[in-house]
């Protein structure tokens, strides 16, 4: 592996290798070859710093979350209590906004998956440079408008006197109320999580040649039998990576129950803003968020549970 | 947002009347001066203040003046009173320099903080002698905030939806034909005690025996009101989406001025009235805590207050003032005794010590 | 794709996609050119007064270039490390491996406004508050498995028998890491940094919480201004975003092809 330099290689060879071979022997010195095994976590090491600022976070949210806030003084209890948990575990307000946040995330999954399964799809499969050009731009557009904005601009389309109504008339349906439910909040978060879930999906289909489904057609498979036997196992990483962004970020949401709910469709994450901003109650806030949390967590534990840590690429090929 | 062209020649004007206000503040200076000398200045001081016209109000009324008398810049931290809460109290507890000189607040909001003792106590400001009794926080010692203007949770509404003239109850909005065409900010805030005297009950069972207020909120619920914000009442109200709101009389006025068919009144049971007020976060260093108070010390002269409040369109805290145009008599501006007969005013103490359990109660309803 | 059934089905479910990415563009479009003081569609009469307005507005522009900066150090945070970890991710059989997806995904399992509470009494106690790279910092945290999921994406289609051929031809690890592992996960490093940049430049909840009026960045600036009306010139600035996305897409697909985002070279 060394033996390119040597001391005639010294003229004869770029000064590139040189700075190569030097990095080699010090990776050599410091990571030398009997800690390979552990070449992964090196490599994985300044993530898990990175993420441990937010767990440091945490740990302050976990610690806040043990006092109750003394409403005379504002300031929160000296003594440690579990009194924040008992408040969420006896309120069906609570238990009825997690219920809603966690039926929401799971329609989000399936309606974002039905409509970018067959976006990466033709992304990836078509022939045609311009409409391929044309996919990716519509796609990565709407991430330069905030949520707020799109949400706003959904307000403009939806509402009683707007474009959608409008057209409703023309074809002789009477105006409606679009806006304010819980099938809009679902609405805004699909065309939000859109795009996240079909740049993770892609890579995955791009993964699948294009021979396997041809095959699979001389067969004599139809076409649904070649997606649902051929196509979908095979895009199997990309599907449940997907599946693991769209649910976790539509459970932990804001500003779609905020602003596309009219205030009636809270999702834990807005329960979590009023305690924290409105009655000044971190201690509960806390509670609720790691509440959240666990849900969170227990939720990707689950989905990995249930199709094995080897998806999403996991320890190598399988 | 004003135009362009209007507030320039407004700020001309501005600049000959700074000078006479100018003036009269500095003479009063020396009865206030905390030091042998002026401490040194700093190059800016942070106001937290609310966007929009609220800002653009202040920077005319206040901060522009003050920046012409002192050579202080003034620059405006435009988080919601809500959201910088939490960064205050964090940096107070850390012990670091707070992210602003001057917090412009709810008294709600403000006396939790003064409760928490993360407030400078304002006392000595030497313009506090001629204001009003509105200027001083109910139920806290001393000034932990200075009250600068009141207004009132108004009944907005859209004309074209009332034919046969203003609502003159809070019960009117029950008729079925506004199922639905109905905004209320989404913690019940302004509602809840219109709503009690509304539900039969009395404004002595605020805070032990609110149930008529619930029961009114419950009937309410069935009318399936939108719940939100002041950015979302205006585009609801652009949109044809509402017909009526309890809202704060300014952004109605906002409203109305960019166009909006919008009005508003007080029914028979009433609405609530509060202020809003200026405090100064613990931690400064001296000097900055000194040009901080002079700022808060101008706010409340009669100069600043007249310009501040003409585009607020709210009564302030010194006698005298001039109602802004077709304002004088308006209900959402309350300046004699009379008419405060139809406004409802609590405690801020009474207040912030329900104000969570009321809000829970309101969402626990409405998320039902 | 042969079937024309399946042909049609697939077609009916993107056009509704591309429907709903780019009407609330189209409409925010429309509603910054309005000649009236509120968002409206169809605008109210044309008029750049709103552009001018923010071409005035020197704070806005101030916010923008913090924007940038916060972005970029995003940037410069995220992508080496989360193409590394995507790399360990995928390449390497790590102990524990369901726990470890359980503990990168915490940016994305807490919500923001904890995350934003949380780093904020951190950074406060580290003395770091009211610097801007910290707020860099914070948005290459909670964007993370973004960059790490799109590079081991990329990293599993890759063959490993080219790295052991590499490295049979005498390339020793670094040498194999440059020329054959980083060139196969290019299109999930560019997608990944792109995607990083992009969120840190719209992000808001938690920026809101870890700068001042003196680090105030664009989407905190321009939420922030709303009080009583959200008026055009916020439809003017996300206008302006919108063209600029529009130059940096061409320019990338004029240097090095739109396509790298799909295919490996």
């Amino acid at each position: 592996m060394t033996d390119v330099t040597g001391p005639e290689g010294k003229r004869r060879y770029p000064l590139r290798w040189h700075v190569m071979d030097a990095l080699e022997g010090a990776a050599g010195v410091l990571w030398p070859r009997r800690m390979a095994p552990f070449t992964g976590w090196l490599l994985l090491a300044p993530a898990l710093l990175l993420v441990a600022v937010l767990v440091l976070g945490m740990v302050q949210i976990a610690e806040s979350s043990l006092h109750t806030l003394d409403r005379s003084t504002f300031l929160p209890s000296e003594d440690y209590t579990l009194e924040n948990y008992r408040t969420v575990a006896d309120s069906a307000t609570y238990l009825k906004v997690i219920w809603r946040s966690l039926y929401g995330s799971f329609l989000t999954v399936v309606f974002t998956l039905i409509l970018a399964f067959p976006y990466s799809y033709i992304l990836v499969r078509t022939n045609s440079a311009f409409t391929r050009k044309a996919l990716l731009v519509a796609l990565f557009l709407p991430f330069f408008i905030g949520q707020v904005v799109r949400a706003y601009g959904w307000l403009i389309i939806l509402g009683n006197a707007g474009l959608v109504n409008d057209a409703l008339e023309l074809i002789g349906v009477e105006r409606q109320r679009l806006l304010f439910s819980f099938p809009t909040v679902v609405f805004g978060l699909v065309q939000y999580m859109l795009p996240f879930a079909v740049l993770l999906l892609a890579p995955a289909l791009t993964a699948i040649p294009r021979e396997v489904e041809t095959a699979a057609g001389s067969l004599g498979a139809n076409w649904a039998r070649v997606l649902w036997h051929v196509v979908l196992p095979m895009a199997r990483p990309g599907l449940i990576g997907a599946t693991l962004v769209v649910s976790t970020l539509s459970l932990t949401d804001f500003a779609m129950p905020a602003m596309l709910g009219g205030g009636s469709q809270d999702f834990i994450a807005n329960a979590i803003y009023d305690q924290f901003f409105r009655t000044a109650d971190q201690g509960l806030g806390s509670a609720l968020a790691l509440l959240l949390v666990a849900i969170g967590s227990l939720l990707v534990g689950a989905i990995f549970a249930a199709f094995g840590a080897g998806t999403l690429a996991m320890g190598g090929r399988e | 947002m004003t135009n362009l062209k209007g507030s320039v020649s407004r700020r001309t004007i501005l600049r000959a009347g700074a000078m006479t206000g100018g003036a009269a503040m500095l003479g009063t200076l020396p009865a206030t001066r905390l030091f042998a000398q002026e401490p040194e200045k700093p190059s800016e001081i942070i106001v937290r203040a609310w966007g929009g016209e609220w800002v653009e109000a202040l920077k005319k009324g206040v901060s522009d003046p003050f920046t012409e008398m002192t050579g202080i810049a003034v620059r405006h931290d435009l988080t919601e009173d809500n959201e910088i809460q939490p960064k205050v109290w964090a940096a107070v507890a850390q012990n670091r320099i707070p992210p602003i000189h001057i917090n412009w607040d709810t008294t709600t909001n403000a006396t939790k903080s003064a409760l928490r003792g993360v407030t400078e106590d304002l006392s000595d400001l030497s313009n506090l002698a001629e204001t009003t009794d509105l200027a001083k926080p109910v139920g806290l010692e001393g000034y932990p905030i200075v009250n600068t203007y009141g207004y009132v949770y108004v009944l907005a509404y859209r004309p074209e939806a009332f034919p046969d003239g203003p609502p003159t109850s809070w019960k009117d909005l029950l008729d079925p034909k506004f199922k639905g065409r109905i905004a209320l900010y989404n913690d019940g805030i302004g509602f809840h005690f219109p709503a009690q005297v509304a539900g039969g009950g009395s404004l002595e069972g605020i805070p032990d025996d609110m149930g008529p207020c619930w029961d009114f909120v419950e009937q309410m619920k069935a009318q399936e009101p939108l719940l939100g914000e002041d950015p979302d009442f205006t585009a609801w109200f652009q949109n044809d989406e509402i017909d009526a709101a309890c809202t704060i009389s300014t952004n109605a006025l906002a409203a109305k001025r960019n166009g909006v068919p919008i009005e508003w009144t007080v029914p028979v049971e009433g609405c609530k009235f509060d202020t809003d007020g200026l405090w100064i976060p613990k931690g400064l260093p001296e000097n900055e805590l000194y040009w901080a108070k002079q700022y808060i010390n101008f706010a409340i002269t009669a100069q600043a207050q007249q310009t501040w409040l003409d585009g607020l369109g709210l009564p302030g805290v010194v006698p005298g003032l001039t109602p802004p145009e077709g304002l004088a008599g308006d209900p959402s501006y309350p300046t004699e005794p009379e008419d405060f007969e139809h406004l409802i005013r609590i405690s801020s103490a009474v207040q912030v010590e329900n104000e969570s359990e009321w809000f829970s109660k309101f969402k626990e309803i409405m998320q039902g | 794709m042969t079937a024309p059934l399946q042909r049609a089905i697939f077609w009916i479910l993107v056009g509704f996609a591309v429907l709903i990415l780019s009407l609330p563009m189209v409409i925010v479009v429309g509603a910054s050119v309005t000649s009236g003081n509120i968002i409206a569609f169809p605008p109210e009469g044309f008029s750049l007064k709103w552009y001018e307005k923010i071409a005035q507005a020197r704070d806005l522009q101030q916010a923008f270039w913090r924007s940038i900066q916060v972005s970029l150090v995003c940037v410069a945070v995220s992508v080496p490390v989360g193409t590394l970890a995507g790399i360990a991710l995928s390449r390497y059989r790590l102990r524990g491996a369901m726990a470890l997806q359980v503990y990168l995904l915490l940016p994305f399992t807490v919500p923001l406004i904890a995350s934003g509470i949380g780093m904020m009494l951190v950074f406060g106690e580290w003395r770091i508050l009211g610097a801007l790279w910290p707020v860099g910092v914070a948005c290459a945290v909670i964007n993370l498995p973004f960059i790490i999921w799109s590079v081991s994406a990329s990293a599993a289609s890759l063959d490993r028998d080219l790295e052991l051929a590499a490295q049979n031809c005498g390339a020793g690890p670094i040498a194999t890491f440059f020329h054959v592992t980083l060139p196969a996960v290019m299109p999930g490093v560019i997608t990944g940094g792109l995607l990083m940049f992009v969120l840190a430049m719209t992000e808001f909840l938690v920026s809101l919480l870890l700068t001042d009026a003196r680090t105030v960045t664009l989407p905190v600036q321009v939420y922030n201004n709303i009080r009583s009306i959200i008026t055009p010139d916020l439809a003017a600035v996300s206008t302006i975003f919108v063209v600029i996305a529009l130059a940096a897409v061409w320019l990338l697909d004029r240097l090095v092809g739109l396509e790298i985002f799909l295919k490996s070279k």
